[in-house]
């Protein structure tokens, strides 16, 4: 009988010996715990890539800056946007979902524990190989190089005879390994919200956490699928002397970017649908009310899902397709635009006649609403074809989708790490000092990217490692990198808040928020169990069932 | 019933819950795997360490979960305190019916019409503000409905001819003039509701500015041509007609209540609404 | 017309979900979908597009013996997983044998086919764009039958060891849908490779 009986240790943390507990953590298949592992990770390296990002602004302070080579540069930017798709949101956002989703739906567990622990040792095992590249790749002058062909690794940079060396290597293989760690989360996701629901809890009765995440998912099914195929073939051509990308022998380059925005584009949803999952839990919370159009906001996700899967090419305007492609891709890129509105409509919509508390979570939440709007109307502008000839590679279009990734995304990352701090820690966070950070990066935020779009649209192209006096972007560039360093003391903060409210903050108690998912009903931090008997739902809101017997949900759904 | 199920303290009879045992395989499996990838960049001996690093972990993963999955027994102790809230009372609206129900904000609406004849209002009222322009300027009656048009014909910017009457312009404008004039008047009825305080001065002062703010910035860009055609006070000023003659046509009008607390079901005809009697049982009649 | 009322009162619980292996099975079937259907569109983009020989109509003949070979293995499985579900073990090591050495069969094939093209006809990864994208398509492929023959080998050898048994239906079923995946993957690239691309 291999069925082992261990006793859970009930003796306190303190006594057991580093080691021990360190052999907790790496063997654990805990959803909370592997939750929490990639939650650190992703910070990790928030910090190194934050840190990347700061060098890239302080040298384009000035001028003929010379703080970094060009050399320097290219690697910066490359491991900058790298590091922050696939090492510090991806894995923020697959934290999320580990450690909620079971929470949420009334589970004890994924329904996969240890393909769960498998799909996160490959994640960070994957950031970690991109990071020795640091040292161990022999790049052009035969020192330690990273990748330096820009995120999106555009053929034929990426040939043999152009990236000479490993570093392009490092990058591909790096992401080949992280994406097999996603596709397993999100088989994972899909698996535990389709078959470990508690009883009562209907599709349509789940919280929208979960139908978002479980649409993130499957979005992540579809599109990291055909990056790691396009890695394959990056790597069949750099080891093997295939031909797919080479145009000496009759393979194209831009068949190239349309396998990596098949990836790219649906991707940006992949980031996105989390923080719509965050805002529609934190936003009817701290409005008192329960969500606006709930059926309407699951439909107008599922349309996301789809959509996103048509617009790729929209990254490719000026590539010179056909214009009946360039009419597809235009037209498909306006109709995201709907269900999107909807969605950010129905959270205006939950806000309008609430009693709302402005706490952190929600202020997170409210300048998140505003920022995606501005960052969708620039998506808009250049989701025209010709509008877009003009502004293609330009830092117009940087500054969209930093927008999108820090405006919005982050925004409402920053705001669910407030509003489940207490559950998972079980402590309360400072909110003093969550409305420092939250002042000084929505400072920092929009020095650095309202005005990000002026020299986009005065002509200056992304990816120059310094640019000459006098064209009118010097100001501007000096104002942008003002903010980096508002947007830099606010991270400090956050940091400085998490852990000084882990030891040292208020005991929060089971539900601080009197809230209504199933997560606040169990103990802070839950237990390894989370719920000593599986809880029974009859409608979206168990808790507000039972905390108004008088005047229940399930009456009205 | 089920409703006690998650406050009822289960933990104060002492049970076990059987939780996946903890295990290693997994990262050694992972370490394996990206081992064995690692040895492209640097050398063939890593890829070799990571293989047999993968196939011991897969091999220990399949006997951690076959024949059985390995479990451990967490003894369940801990009580969990019943769920309870600062905020006991609902505010409940009486509306309409005696019978308890929720309320969906907002509990009123104006109907379709309402905005289809506040657009219509105000297109009349901007059409007259626009042509009363035309005379008063001296460019002739014709010229607002020639510029609106002039996107068409991109030809057309001579002074000469804008100022005349031509028949394909005012169709297109007209066409132009009414749709737009229709969906402003919809979103007006839509949005007046919502406007939390003197919605006629937002919706008919704040909003025509804004909006001919951003035309004129716009336009600019687009066609500097046709800019030096548009007198912006004249035209801020028929958007503000509008407004204002659109807001006041809509806010005059008979609000509606929402069905929105009815399922969709009923909204959309296919079912009709049997009143309930709790103290009946429950039993539709 | 149906009446109904605003206030639902559930019926009695009847709780039951989707069983998580088969879940994640057709999610991971999904995202193999995925990635082949990239390398396919890439064999559809390069038809025609090589600079030099050989083209596949002077080299490809459809292989249609070994073809019927893999296709009947879906049905043998098919058979196999049945026999296990009504508990007649020696049944379906017989059906799950059978499966594997048509499996193998299949396997052969194509090892037999590229060693013929790469020692008669010259044709490697890196001799043109058919070469390039032929090897990863078919051998993406051959992989996923060389896993699903791992899989189906170590079912068969807990089976002659006897440890298989009826309980394990619903994992066997998974496997097998496994290998009907890696069946009707085969049709898509048959037609892609040996009909539309000669």
């Amino acid at each position: 009988m291999s069925t082992e009986s261990i006793a859970w240790p009930s003796t306190p943390v303190e006594s057991r010996s580093f080691v021990d507990r360190l052999h907790e953590w790496i063997a654990t298949v805990d959803h909370k715990r592997l939750g929490i592992l990639y939650m650190i990770y992703a910070l990790v390296f928030l910090m190194i890539a934050g840190i990347e990002a700061t060098v890239i602004r302080i040298q384009l302070i000035r001028p003929h800056n010379d703080f970094v080579s060009p050399q320097v540069f290219n690697r910066l930017f490359t491991m900058h946007g790298t590091t922050m798709i696939f090492f510090v949101i991806m894995p923020f956002l697959f934290g999320f979902a580990n450690y909620l989703m079971p929470l949420m739906i009334g589970a004890r567990d994924m329904a996969f524990p240890r393909l769960n622990a498998f799909s996160f040792w490959m994640t960070a095992f994957g950031g970690l190989l991109l990071y020795f590249s640091v040292v161990g790749a022999n790049g052009l002058y035969g020192a330690g190089n990273a990748p330096d062909v820009g995120w999106f690794a555009y053929a034929p940079l990426t040939s043999r005879t152009f990236s000479i060396g490993h570093s392009t290597d490092f990058w591909t293989l790096a992401l080949l390994v992280s994406g097999v760690g996603s596709i397993g989360t999100a088989v994972n996701i899909i698996a535990t919200v389709l078959c470990l629901r508690c009883p009562g809890m209907t599709l349509a009765k789940m919280p929208l956490f979960a139908w978002l995440n479980l649409v993130m998912a499957g979005l992540v099914i579809l599109c990291v699928s055909p990056l790691t195929a396009a890695q394959m073939m990056l790597v069949i051509d750099r080891y093997l002397g295939g031909h797919f990308f080479d145009t000496q022998a009759g393979g194209s380059a831009v068949i190239w970017m349309h396998f990596f925005w098949v990836f790219g584009h649906p991707e940006v949803y992949v980031l996105v649908l989390p923080a719509f999952a965050f805002a529609s839990e934190i936003i009817p919370v701290f409005s008192r009310k329960p969500i606006f159009g709930y059926p309407v906001m699951v439909g107008a996700t599922v349309a996301i899902g789809f959509i996103s899967m048509s617009v790729w090419a929209h990254h490719m305007f000026t590539v010179g397709m056909s214009s009946a492609a360039n009419n597809f891709f235009v037209i498909s890129t306006m109709a995201i635009a709907v269900p999107t509105g909807i969605k950010i409509f129905n959270w205006l919509a939950t806000m309008w006649g609430g009693k709302i508390e402005f706490k952190t979570p929600m202020l997170f939440c409210i300048a998140f609403l505003f920022q995606f709007l501005v960052a969708g109307l620039t998506g808009i502008m250049q989701g025209a074809a010709p509008f877009d000839w003009h502004l293609g590679n330009s830092y117009f279009v940087v500054a969209h989708f930093h927008y999108v990734i820090v405006g919005g995304i982050l925004f409402c990352f920053f705001g669910a790490f407030y509003y489940w701090f207490p559950k998972m820690s079980g402590k309360m966070y400072s909110e003093t000092l969550g409305k420092l950070h939250f002042w000084l990066f929505l400072i920092g935020f929009h020095l650095t990217f309202d005005f990000m779009h002026i020299p986009g649209l005065l002509g200056m192209p992304r990816r120059i490692y310094t640019y000459e006096p006098g064209r009118g972007w010097d100001t501007w560039n000096l104002i942008v990198t003002i903010g980096v360093f508002f947007q830099a003391a606010g991270i400090l903060v956050f940091l400085g808040n998490l852990i000084w409210s882990y030891f040292r903050g208020k005991v929060a108690g089971n539900d601080p928020w009197d809230a209504w998912t199933l997560e606040w009903s169990t103990n802070s931090p839950p237990p390894v169990y989370n719920f000593a008997s599986i809880p029974e739902v009859k409608s979206r809101r168990p808790l507000w069932d039972l905390k108004h017997p008088d005047d229940p949900d399930w009456e009205y759904e | 019933m089920s409703m006690d199920t998650l406050a009822r303290p289960d933990g104060q009879t002492k049970k076990t819950i059987e939780m996946p045992a903890p295990t290693a395989w997994p990262i050694i499996l992972a370490f394996g795997l990206t081992l064995v990838f690692a040895g492209l960049v640097t050398s063939s001996s890593v890829s070799l360490l990571g293989a047999i690093l993968a196939m011991s972990g897969a091999v220990g993963w399949f006997r951690d979960v076959l024949p059985h999955e390995k479990h451990e027994s967490v003894s369940a102790i801990k009580t969990i305190s019943p769920v309870s809230t600062s905020r006991p009372r609902v505010a409940a609206v009486e509306w309409m019916t005696e019978e308890l129900h929720r309320a969906r904000l907002p509990l009123e609406v104006y109907p379709i019409r309402a905005g289809v004849k506040g657009g219509m209002a105000g297109s009349v009222a901007m059409a007259f503000l626009a042509v009363m322009y035309g005379i008063i300027s001296g460019r002739g009656m014709w010229y607002a409905i020639n510029v609106l048009a002039a996107g068409f014909f991109p030809g057309r910017h001579a002074l000469a001819q804008i100022g005349t009457f031509q028949w394909d312009s005012l169709l297109i404008a007209s066409v132009l003039h009414l749709l737009v004039s229709l969906s402003v008047g919809l979103l007006y009825g839509a949005t007046l509701p919502m406007l939390p305080r003197h919605p006629i001065l937002l919706g008919g002062l704040v909003a025509p500015i804004l909006w001919s703010g951003l035309v004129h910035s716009f336009i600019e860009l687009i066609d500097p041509l046709l800019n030096q055609q548009i007198d912006w006070l004249w035209f801020a000023l028929s958007q503000v007609g509008f407004g204002i003659v659109a807001g006041i046509v809509v806010s005059r009008q008979q609000r509606v209540p929402t069905r929105q607390h009815l399922p969709f079901a009923v909204r959309a005809g296919f079912e009709v609404l049997a009143r309930i009697d709790k103290k009946d049982g429950g039993e539709p009649r | 017309m149906n009446a109904i009322s605003t206030t639902l009162r559930p019926a009695e619980l009847e709780w039951e979900l989707p069983e998580r292996g088969r879940v994640a099975m057709f999610a991971l079937i999904a995202a193999e979908a995925a990635i082949f259907s990239i390398f396919v569109v890439a064999y559809l983009f390069y038809i025609g597009k090589s600079l030099s020989g050989p083209l596949p109509a002077e080299v490809l003949s459809p292989p249609f013996l070994y073809t019927i070979c893999l296709l009947s293995s879906s049905l043998t499985i098919h058979f196999a997983a049945k026999r296990i579900r009504s508990a007649n073990v020696r049944s379906f090591g017989a059906w799950w044998l059978l499966t594997i050495i048509l499996g193998a069969i299949f396997l052969y094939g194509t090892a037999s086919e590229w060693h013929r093209l790469i020692y008669e006809d010259g044709l490697t990864i890196t001799t043109n764009l058919f070469g390039t994208t032929y090897y990863s398509l078919v051998g993406l492929h051959g992989f996923h039958v060389i896993v699903g023959l791992l899989g189906l080998t170590t079912v068969m050898v807990f089976t002659l060891f006897g440890t298989v048994k009826q309980e394990h239906a619903e994992r066997i079923d998974v496997l097998s849908l496994y290998w009907h995946f890696v069946d009707a993957v085969w049709i898509v690239v048959f037609t892609v490779v040996y009909i539309i691309g000669r």
